[in-house]
């Protein structure tokens, strides 16, 4: 059963989705993971994602679309030419291929109730996350071998696979989260 | 005829820089030349000034090449503001490196906004990755 759990988060990785929010104790039930069923990629969407990964990952986490809405993805995509500081902007094409791929990953709930109007520009910002990581002290966050909350591989050791799984995190300096 | 092929085989080796690579520096040559008549040619010194030394970049804060390629550019750099390693700039530590033209291009306009403000001239360009081939 855990093999065919396994596999099926495989095949929905593939699929380039995020598997989020799973309790661990969840992840023993096989309908959970049963009802996932994967799309598989064409080669023109790969060869986005690898697009994606490339362009944004040369210098961040390349964070998984599903993190943020639709809004907040355009707003960073519309102002890239001064991206938190730096020039981080893209041929005219790559940037069109980007923006869409983004755009029609995003997440579709909104994510920013509670922000006052923001729209968030980073996914530390929403409330989603702040729930998710509220009781982690601020020492293993700031930490030279974490820095910040942008590094999610950090300490999420599947993050760049789309996983956020509680059993897969190794807070560097400071081992698993229990 | 073959030697001759041979001979340019192993010079373009020399150069550190592909053929599309070379062709851009060649046309960044004739725009510096047109905006500056004394100009005679790319020069590895003034291209490690640029490279090394430190300016209000971007932010407003003390910022150099140095600061994420550090000093040594067959080392990895680091980015200094996520910390996300870079891999080496040099060809010869990484054969990767100046092989593409729109990599050239995007990463000379985004550094130097975030160097020095601006983007660099068609001389100062040239001069950089003067430096960068021979290191």
């Amino acid at each position: 059963m855990r093999k065919l759990l396994n596999l099926s988060v495989a095949a929905l990785l593939l699929a380039g989705g995020v598997y989020l929010y799973a309790e661990d104790e969840h992840e023993e039930h096989e309908h959970h993971a049963s009802s996932f069923v994967a799309k598989p990629m064409s080669k023109q969407e790969k060869a986005t994602v690898l697009l994606y990964q490339k362009e944004c990952g040369a210098c961040h986490f390349a964070y998984q679309p599903e993190f943020l809405p639709k809004r907040s993805w355009d707003k960073t995509m519309n102002s890239l030419n001064n991206h938190f500081g730096t020039d981080a902007t893209l041929d005219p094409s790559d940037h069109k291929t980007i923006q869409n791929y983004l755009v029609s990953h995003a997440s579709k709930n909104d994510r920013m109730t509670g922000m006052g109007g923001e729209i968030a520009m980073r996914i530390s910002e929403t409330p989603n996350f702040k729930h998710e990581h509220r009781e982690i002290p601020k020492k293993m966050v700031t930490q030279a071998d974490v820095k910040s909350f942008a590094n999610c591989a950090s300490c999420h050791t599947k993050a760049a696979s789309g996983s956020y799984r509680e059993r897969e995190i190794r807070i560097p300096n400071y081992g698993s989260w229990e | 005829m073959k030697y001759l092929a041979i001979v340019w085989m192993f010079s373009m080796s020399l150069m550190a820089a592909s053929p599309e690579v070379v062709q851009y520096m060649n046309e960044l040559s004739k725009t510096a030349k047109a905006e500056n008549s004394s100009f005679s040619g790319f020069d590895a010194a003034r291209g490690k000034e640029i490279f090394t030394s430190t300016h209000t970049g971007k932010q407003g804060k003390p910022m150099a090449c140095t600061s994420c390629h550090t000093t040594n550019l067959s080392n990895n750099g680091k980015n200094s503001l996520t910390g996300k390693v870079i891999d080496p700039l040099s060809p010869r530590a990484n054969p990767q490196r100046l092989t593409s033209t729109k990599e050239v291009n995007k990463w000379l306009k985004r550094n130097f906004m975030d160097v020095y403000a601006r983007e660099g001239s068609a001389q100062e360009k040239g001069d950089v990755l003067t430096y960068i081939m021979k290191n």
